[in-house]
């Protein structure tokens, strides 16, 4: 499995000689002329070409982030999945983040959609950088610069989750009731401290535990999974949609990095209440 | 004193000669009022933090007693720091043995560094350590943002002396004490009452005219504020701003926009509304009567729905 730490921490060394010279950004930079984009860039696609992503995958996030620790953000496909074209994967990156890779979200035609939406976590003011990998394999970006707030706003955990309840899950439903063959959207709730690296600051002994994988499927098929990294903030959060059939149930298993394993489950039967409200 | 050092080296390259030329500027204008016998505050400034404020917006002060003296908050950069320590040596000579940090936000422990000459321990909550930790990086990353050099010096000290419920600490003839609460604010507040005057240092979990913050769970800050209710308080220091009203009445205006909040979310909630749309519609009935609102209380709403959708 693709370790995102790994990848987050080597574009981090490899940035780190011209962090220093960071400086005094109020004004929006030009995406092309970052500093920090182009090492991740080349570890993590290479030399491939990576074209313009407005037809293909937008990213929405409020260009000032109300709260560093809890940025809303959605990726969203520009066109329904369909087996002969569809969005095979898209990477979320935030550039200065000490782990930029925050997830890379794999879908398929039964997805219906290629669709997330999470919350992310800001050490700085950053561009948010989203990836589409289409099933012809070419790649396409989005970009979008974000300032975080400034002064007490800032990226961790604020309240710590009780050791026992750390892995419970909930799905929210968008809609009371769903009908059969239509997308519906669901948010799949992880309770997780999704420690941040930084948390080994404090205590050098201890791996920082976050979510590194999700997978969902219905009725057995796959409909999203997730490499995930601390770049997410802490209960992590994913809406998505799937497509329901008359009945059938909704698996999320998710795993961390100290190798816990947790999963949740959940009946969907068309036209029955579903929780959510 | 045991200054811990996580300032990275990315804001050592900024250490240059500033700091004392604009120390100087913020001490002639720092007055400190004795709102109780050997207890001195200074108000902050309600405005954001800017060049020309140098991050003086909490209100810090320090309790004398008759062997030693106690800084509660340090304040907002290591310029506040040396202008309250400046304040402090024409109130009293005694040594300095306690710098209390009162929680992890900026504008109350950037200023500690001040105070690495004295003889004095740094006290917090238990968990102080560990939040500091997570946030150092990004708390000094905003403040070199908004000060630029003037930043420079100011540090993140991590406490030597933790609290995990009450500690007395004796200045000779007056113990005050160091309470821990539970997450409210943040998960890391410290009050500190003077049992001599009836004075309680409140730190953040007052919010007067400024906008109150929500770095910790927002119902847990609820609690906190009925506990705290219950004290007898004859006189006190809100982290941000002051009021003639009594004790608990001057607790009201904070509860009733928090209970706002809780009351809004947990119906945008149970309407399907995303954390998005939450953010965008509750709580705006309050916003004439806070300063700074359009600065905190959308990220308030985000604590808020973060926590109340597990409910």
């Amino acid at each position: 499995m693709t370790s995102l730490y790994k990848i987050g921490l080597a574009a981090v060394l490899a940035c780190a000689p011209l962090l220093s010279a960071f400086a005094n950004e109020k004004a929006e930079p030009d995406p092309a002329k970052s500093q920090y984009w182009p090492p991740i860039r080349q570890i993590m696609f290479g030399d491939r070409e990576i074209l313009d992503g407005k037809d293909v995958m937008r990213v929405y996030l409020s260009t000032r982030a109300d709260d560093a620790a809890t940025v809303p953000v959605a990726v969203k496909a520009q066109f329904d999945q369909t087996p002969s074209q569809y969005i095979k994967q898209v990477y979320l990156i935030v550039e200065r983040n000490p782990s930029p890779a925050a997830g890379v979200f794999q879908f398929t035609p039964d997805s219906g959609r290629a669709q997330v939406e999470t919350r992310l976590r800001f050490e700085d003011f950053s561009f948010v950088r989203a990836i589409a990998e289409t099933n012809d394999g070419k790649l396409y970006m989005s970009s979008r610069w974000v300032k975080a707030a400034g002064g007490c706003s800032a990226p961790g955990d604020k309240n710590r989750i009780p050791e026992n309840l750390v892995g419970t899950m909930k799905f929210r439903f968008a809609d009371e009731t769903v009908e059969a063959n239509k997308p519906a959207l669901v948010q799949l709730m992880i309770r997780h401290p999704n420690e941040s690296a930084l948390a080994s600051d404090f205590d050098g002994s201890k791996t920082p535990q976050f979510v590194r994988h999700v997978a969902v499927t219905y009725a057995g098929k796959n409909v999203m999974s997730a490499d995930v990294d601390f770049s997410i903030s802490d209960n992590p959060s994913f809406r998505f949609y799937f497509v329901p059939e008359k009945e059938g149930e909704l698996e999320a298993v998710v795993e961390d990095t100290h190798d816990k394993h947790y999963v949740h489950r959940e009946l969907i039967v068309e036209g029955v209440p579903l929780p959510g409200g | 004193m045991n200054l811990i050092r996580i300032c990275g080296s990315l804001l050592l390259a900024f250490a240059i000669a500033c700091p004392a030329i604009a120390a100087d500027a913020v001490a002639n204008d720092f007055p400190l009022t004795e709102i109780a016998p050997g207890n001195f505050v200074h108000f902050g400034s309600q405005d954001e933090r800017s060049p020309e404020n140098m991050g003086d917006q909490a209100n810090i002060g320090f309790i004398v007693g008759a062997n030693c003296v106690a800084v509660v908050d340090p304040g907002g950069s290591l310029a506040v720091g040396q202008a309250l320590r400046a304040a402090l040596r024409k109130v009293t000579d005694k040594p300095i043995c306690y710098v209390i940090l009162t929680h992890m936000h900026p504008d109350h422990v950037f200023g500690a560094a001040a105070f690495r000459g004295d003889p004095a321990e740094v006290v917090g909550h238990a968990n102080l350590p560990r939040a500091l930790a997570m946030r150092a990086r990004p708390y000094l990353k905003a403040l070199q943002r908004d000060l630029g050099e003037l930043a420079a010096g100011s540090e993140i000290v991590i406490p030597s002396v933790l609290v995990k419920d009450e500690t007395a600490l004796d200045l000779g003839g007056r113990i005050i004490r160091v309470k821990a609460w539970p997450p409210a604010h943040t998960d890391n507040d410290l009050t500190v009452a003077d049992d001599l005057t009836g004075t309680l240092w409140v730190s953040d979990l007052l919010f007067i005219e400024h906008t109150p913050v929500v770095d910790g769970t927002i119902t847990g800050f609820l609690r906190v504020l009925d506990a705290l209710a219950r004290l007898d308080v004859q006189h006190y220091v809100a982290g941000h701003g002051r009021s003639v009203a009594p004790w608990p009445q001057v607790l009201e205006p904070e509860r009733a926009y928090l209970s706002l909040i809780v009351r809004e979310t947990r119906a945008a909630i149970k309407r399907r509304e995303t954390i998005e749309q939450a953010t965008d519609e509750v709580g705006l009935s309050e916003r004439a009567k806070w300063v700074n609102f359009d600065a905190f209380h959308r990220r308030n709403v985000i604590t808020a729905y973060a926590e109340l959708e597990w409910e």
